[in-house]
C-alpha cells in the first residue's frame, strides 16, 4: 500500500509539473498581457507612454520569452514564493487568503448539505421506485438539475430579499460596523441568513445529480442475487435497502467525494458575482480577464493539487470500503 | 521502480534548471528627473512676471450658476415624476441637482451608498488607474487643482491661497494653505507636493497612470512649507493639466520608500495602504476587499483650531459597494441598499418604470462626450480609399440602430468632438451620415468594387489576385456591440459586400487593434479635459491610432493648437481638425452615449458634467441627502 502511494504521488509530481508547463505556456500565449488593459482605458487622455510601458514590461517579466519566465516562476514557487499579483498588487498568497474562508464557507456547507439531502433522497427513490411520489420527485431533480444558476439566484433574491424581506440581498455580512458589534452568537445567525441563498443556489443542482447518481447505482445493486438472498431470508426492506445494498453502492460514491476535493476550493463565479461574495471563483474570473499570470498559475497549482490529491484520496478509499481492491 | 527513478531524476533536473536560471533584475535606472538645479525664488520673481490665475472653489461656482436658473418645478412635484421625456428629466435635473440653501436643509449625519463597478485595487492615489479607484480618490485624495463642468480648470480654494503663472508659461507658482492638515495630524506642505512628484517619477514605482502627464513637467520645488514652484520643459496650453498630481505624505513614505518601492508590499506599506494618511475631506475606516470600502467625514479637514475653515462635507460616512451584476444593482437600488447607481439603455427603458423602481428612487441622464464608432483599418486593401470608407458610413441604417438598437436614447456622432464642446466646429459643422445604399454602390464602383464574376460579391484585383470583398469586423462580445454591427452586416450583403462579426474577449479585443491586426472594429472613445488629448488617437503612429490615420495636416494642427494659448484660436484649430478627420471617415460614427443613473429620492445636488455626475468640481461633493425626507 505504501509503496503505491509513493509511486502515485511521484507520477503526479510529473503530472504537476506537466500541468504548470502546459498552463503556463497556454495563458502566456494568450493574447494581451497584464498591461492591455492599462493601455486602453476609454478616456484618451490616460496614454502609457512608450518607455512607461517597457519599464512595467521589464517590472512584470513580460520581456522574457514564456519558457525563461515559467522557470523564474517555478524556482520562486519551489522556494515558497508564489510572486506578486499584478492586477492586485499585493502578495499571491494574500490575495488568495483573504479569499479562502468565504469560499470554503459556502462550498463546504453546500457539500454537507448535499449530501445530507441527497443519500436519503436517493434512497427513498430507491425504495419507492417507480410509485407516483418517486415519479414526482425525478422530475422535480431532472428540473432542478437543468435550471441555470443565475435565474435562480435572481428568483431567490427577487422572492426572499426584496418581495418578502426576509433575507439579505447580498455580502457575507451585515454592514463591518453592525456586525462587529454582534455577539459570537449573533454574528453566526448572521452569517447564516447571509449564506443561506448562495448556498441553495450553489447546492439545489448538486443535490439534483448526487440524488440521482445514488439511485441510478442503488437500482443496480437492487437486482443483485445477494439482495434477493437477503430478502428472500426475510429480512426487512430497510435493513436490506441501508445494509446490504446501500453499502455497495459506497464504492463510486466514494470516488466521487475524492473528485469533489478541487471544487470545494473553485468556488463560482456566478454565484459569488450575484452575491457580492468574496470567493475565490470571483477572482479567478478577474484573473483571467486582467491576465494576472501570477494569481492564475497559484490557483492552477491549488486546484490541480488538490485533484491529484482527490483521486489518490478516491483510490485510497476505494481500498477501504471495498476489501477485494487491494494495491498491495 | 524504473518509473520512480524517471520521476525523481525529471523533478531534480528542473530544480536545478529553475534555479540557474532565476535572475535578478539588476540594472536600475534611479530616476526619470534629469538633474536640475532649480533657481533661487527671488531670482525667478526679479525675472519673471507672475499672472494671477482662478483660484476657486466648485461648489461657489454650481452656487453662482444656480442662483441664475429658476427651477422648472418643485422638489414635492418632481418626486411624483416618472423620467419618461426630456422634459421630466430637465425638471428632475433642475429641482433635486439644487444645492441646499440652508445648513438645515442637510441631515448631516447621512451616509451615502455608492455602486462601484469594480474594486479599489490600491488606497494610494498615485497607484490608482481605474475609474472605480479615481472616485475613491475624489473623496479620500489631496490635489491642488481641479476642474469645473466645462471642464475649465483652476486651483482648489480648499487647498491653495494663491496661484500664479508666469508670463512665458514656462512656470507655475503656488502658495498652498497654512491651514491643512493629514488625517493624522501633521501638516500638509509644500515639500509633499514636491515629494509626490519624485515618487510618481521614480521608475523603481510602479505608477500606472499618474505618471502620464506628470512627465512632461521638467522639476518641482518647494521653495518652503507652503510655495512650490512647477517648472515646464516647453511653453504650452495644455501644461495646466500636468501640474495636476495627486499628493501623497511624505513623512510616511520618505524613509521607507527605498526599501519597497512597490509602496505596496512591506509590512509597513501593508499597514498604510489598509489605513492610509488621508488628504481629502474623507477618510478610510474600514475595508474589504472585492466588498465594500467605508470612508468617513473628517472633523479635522474643515474644523482647525475650532473654527471652520472649509465647508463641511454633506455626508457622515460614504460607502463604497462593490456590485458587478447589473441586476444585483437594479435590486439593491430598488430595496434601498445603495443611493445611486449606473443603469444601463435597457434598464432605464424596460425595468425601471414601476412603482417597485419609484417607490425609493428617481433617475436622470446627462448627455456624455463618449462616441462609438466603426474603424477602418486605413493599411487594409478594404479600406485605404477614401471613397470606400465613406461607401461604408452610407451602407450603413443609422436610423434602425439609433430608434431600434439603442431604444432612442442616444444622438448620432458627427465628429471627435461633441457639438456642444467649446472645440467643436461652430461652422460647416459636419453633418450625421444617413443611409443611402445608392449611393455606397456609386461608390464602390468608382472605387474598382464591382462584381466581376457574377456571383453576388463585388472584388477588385489587387497585385494582379482577384480579391473579393469580405472582411471581419470585430467587437467586445456584449449584446449591443454585436447587435450594432450585425446590423452593418445585414446592410453590406445588400450591397454585395460580405462582413463577418467577430466578438471577442476584451483583452483580446484590445490586444488586436493595438496591434493593428483586424480589418474592421466596433469602439469607443470618452473624453479628456483637454481637445489635444485626442492627439494619441489621430496623430501619425501614435499609441492609440488604431486604423492608422495619417493626416500631416491633421499633424501640424495638433502641433499649433497645444501652443496657442488663445482660446477662441485654439478652437478654430481643433474645430479644423475635427473637420478634415471626419471628412477622411477613418470612422463611421455612430452614436454620442449618455449616462444614465438611479437616485434615491433623499438625495440631492447631482448635476452632470460630459464625463457624469461625478469626475469634475464640484461633482460628488455638491450631493447631499434632505433632512426632511428621512
Amino acid at each position: 500500500m505504501l509503496t503505491y502511494i509513493v509511486r502515485r504521488v511521484l507520477i503526479g509530481s510529473v503530472t504537476l509539473l506537466l500541468i504548470t508547463v502546459v498552463v503556463y505556456a497556454l495563458i502566456r500565449h494568450m493574447p494581451g498581457t497584464p498591461l492591455t488593459a492599462a493601455m486602453t482605458e476609454m478616456d484618451p487622455s490616460k496614454k502609457l507612454n512608450p518607455e512607461d510601458y517597457e519599464r512595467m514590461r521589464r517590472a512584470y517579466g513580460l520581456d522574457k520569452p514564456w519558457y525563461s519566465a515559467y522557470f523564474v516562476w517555478l524556482g520562486n514557487v519551489l522556494r515558497f514564493d508564489l510572486g506578486q499579483s499584478f492586477a492586485h498588487k499585493q502578495p499571491v498568497t494574500r490575495v488568495i487568503g483573504e479569499r479562502l474562508g468565504p469560499t470554503l464557507a459556502l462550498s463546504v456547507s453546500s457539500l454537507v448539505l448535499m449530501y445530507l439531502l441527497s443519500i436519503p433522497l436517493g434512497l427513498y427513490s430507491t425504495a419507492r421506485s417507480g410509485a407516483p411520489d418517486e415519479r414526482a420527485i425525478s422530475l422535480l431533480l431532472y428540473m432542478l438539475y437543468s435550471f441555470p444558476t443565475f435565474v435562480a439566484a435572481l428568483l431567490l433574491q427577487m422572492t426572499f430579499a426584496q418581495y418578502f424581506d426576509l433575507l439579505p440581498l447580498y455580502h457575507m455580512h451585515d454592514d463591518l460596523e453592525v456586525y462587529q458589534q454582534l455577539s459570537p452568537a449573533g454574528k453566526t445567525w448572521d452569517l447564516f441568513k447571509h449564506a443561506l441563498l448562495p448556498t441553495a443556489c450553489e447546492t439545489y443542482g448538486g443535490l439534483a445529480y448526487y440524488s440521482r447518481f445514488i439511485r441510478a447505482n442503488m437500482m443496480e445493486v437492487i437486482r443483485q442475487d445477494y439482495v434477493r438472498t437477503a430478502r428472500a431470508k426475510g429480512v426487512g426492506e430497510a435493513r436490506v435497502v441501508l445494509v446490504h445494498a446501500f453499502r455497495n453502492t459506497l464504492i463510486p460514491l466514494v470516488t466521487m467525494v475524492g473528485l469533489t476535493l478541487p471544487s470545494l476550493l473553485g468556488g463560482s463565479v456566478i454565484i459569488e458575482r450575484i452575491f457580492v461574495w468574496p470567493g475565490i471563483g470571483n477572482l479567478f474570473f478577474d484573473s483571467i480577464t486582467a491576465r494576472d499570470y501570477p494569481v492564475i498559475m497559484c490557483l492552477t497549482l491549488v486546484f490541480s493539487l488538490l485533484t491529484l490529491a482527490g483521486t489518490l484520496l478516491a483510490d485510497v478509499l476505494y481500498a477501504v470500503v471495498d476489501p477485494r481492491v487491494s494495491y498491495s | 521502480m524504473m518509473l520512480s527513478l524517471v520521476c525523481r531524476a525529471a523533478v531534480a533536473a528542473v530544480l536545478v534548471a529553475s534555479l540557474l536560471l532565476v535572475q535578478v533584475e539588476a540594472a536600475q535606472e534611479e530616476s526619470l528627473v534629469a538633474p536640475f538645479d532649480a533657481p533661487k525664488l527671488a531670482e525667478i520673481d526679479a525675472r519673471v512676471k507672475w499672472i494671477d490665475q482662478p483660484v476657486l472653489d466648485g461648489l461657489d461656482l454650481l452656487r453662482a450658476k444656480q442662483a441664475k436658473e429658476k427651477p422648472l418645478t418643485t422638489i414635492e412635484q418632481v418626486l411624483r415624476l416618472q423620467n419618461t421625456s426630456a422634459t421630466a428629466n430637465d425638471q428632475i435635473l433642475s429641482a433635486l441637482g439644487r444645492l441646499p440653501e440652508a445648513g438645515a436643509q442637510v441631515n448631516w449625519d447621512a451616509t451615502m451608498v455608492r455602486h462601484l463597478g469594480g474594486d479599489v485595487k490600491s488606497t494610494n492615489p498615485v497607484m490608482h488607474s481605474s475609474a472605480a479607484e479615481g472616485e475613491f480618490g475624489t473623496l479620500t485624495g489631496f490635489g491642488l487643482f481641479s476642474f469645473d463642468w466645462n471642464f475649465f480648470p483652476f486651483a482648489a480654494k480648499d487647498a491653495v491661497r494663491s496661484w500664479q503663472s508666469s508670463d512665458d508659461h514656462l512656470l507655475d507658482k503656488v502658495v498652498l494653505r497654512d491651514d491643512l492638515r493629514w488625517s493624522d495630524g501633521v501638516p500638509i506642505t509644500a515639500h509633499d507636493v514636491e515629494f509626490s512628484f519624485l515618487t510618481i517619477m521614480n521608475p523603481r514605482v510602479p505608477v500606472p497612470a499618474v505618471r502620464s502627464g506628470t512627465d512632461q513637467l521638467r522639476y518641482v520645488k518647494a521653495y518652503d512649507d507652503h510655495t512650490v514652484v512647477f517648472f515646464h520643459k516647453e511653453a504650452l496650453a495644455t501644461n495646466v493639466w500636468n501640474i495636476n498630481f495627486p499628493v501623497i505624505p511624505q513623512h510616511i513614505y520618505k524613509d521607507s520608500i527605498a526599501e519597497d518601492p512597490t509602496l505596496e508590499n512591506s509590512p509597513y506599506h501593508v499597514r498604510f495602504e489598509d489605513n492610509p494618511v488621508c488628504g481629502g475631506p474623507y477618510k478610510m475606516v474600514s475595508r474589504t476587499r472585492g466588498v465594500e470600502l467605508v470612508v468617513e467625514r473628517r472633523d479635522d479637514y474643515y474644523m482647525v483650531d475650532g473654527r471652520q475653515v472649509r465647508p463641511k462635507p454633506y455626508f457622515k460616512r460614504v460607502r463604497f459597494t462593490v456590485l458587478q451584476d447589473p441586476n444585483t444593482t437594479l435590486l439593491s437600488l430598488k430595496k434601498g441598499l445603495v443611493d445611486e447607481a449606473i443603469l444601463n439603455p435597457e434598464q432605464w427603458t424596460t425595468q425601471t418604470e414601476g412603482d417597485d423602481f419609484y417607490r425609493t428612487n428617481t433617475k436622470a441622464r446627462g448627455l456624455e462626450w463618449v462616441y462609438f464608432y466603426f474603424g477602418w483599418n486605413i493599411k487594409t486593401p478594404f479600406f485605404s480609399d477614401l471613397r470606400v470608407r465613406k461607401a461604408m458610413s452610407y451602407a450603413f441604417d443609422h436610423k434602425e440602430m439609433l430608434d431600434t438598437l439603442c431604444y432612442g436614447l442616444y444622438q448620432p456622432c458627427n465628429g471627435i468632438y461633441h457639438p456642444t464642446a467649446w472645440m467643436a466646429p461652430k461652422t460647416d459643422v459636419p453633418q450625421p451620415y444617413t443611409q443611402d445604399l445608392d449611393r455606397a454602390e456609386d461608390l464602390l464602383n468608382e472605387a474598382g468594387w464591382v462584381d466581376s464574376d457574377g456571383d453576388g460579391t463585388r472584388d477588385r484585383v489587387i497585385d494582379g489576385v482577384t480579391t473579393q470583398f469580405e472582411f471581419s469586423i470585430i467587437c467586445n462580445n456584449a449584446p449591443l456591440p454585436i447587435q450594432i454591427c450585425t446590423l452593418l452586416k445585414q446592410n453590406l450583403e445588400q450591397i454585395g459586400v460580405l462582413c463577418n462579426v467577430r466578438p471577442m474577449e476584451y483583452t483580446v479585443l484590445q490586444e488586436k487593434e493595438i496591434s493593428h491586426e483586424f480589418h474592421a472594429m466596433m469602439g469607443g472613445w470618452g473624453t479628456g479635459t483637454d481637445p489635444d488629448t485626442s492627439d494619441n488617437l489621430w496623430m501619425t503612429g501614435a499609441g492609440r491610432n488604431f486604423v492608422n490615420y495619417s493626416n500631416s495636416k491633421v499633424d501640424k494642427l495638433y502641433e499649433a493648437g497645444r501652443r496657442e494659448f488663445d482660446r477662441d484660436k485654439r478652437a478654430k484649430i481643433y474645430a479644423e481638425i475635427d473637420r478634415l478627420i471626419y471628412a477622411d471617415q477613418p470612422y463611421t460614427w455612430l452614436y454620442f452615449r449618455s449616462s444614465f443613473y438611479g437616485f434615491n429620492k433623499q438625495l440631492r445636488g447631482y448635476n452632470f458634467s460630459p464625463r457624469g455626475p461625478y469626475g469634475y468640481s464640484p461633482g460628488f461633493n455638491a450631493l447631499w441627502k434632505s433632512a426632511e425626507a428621512q
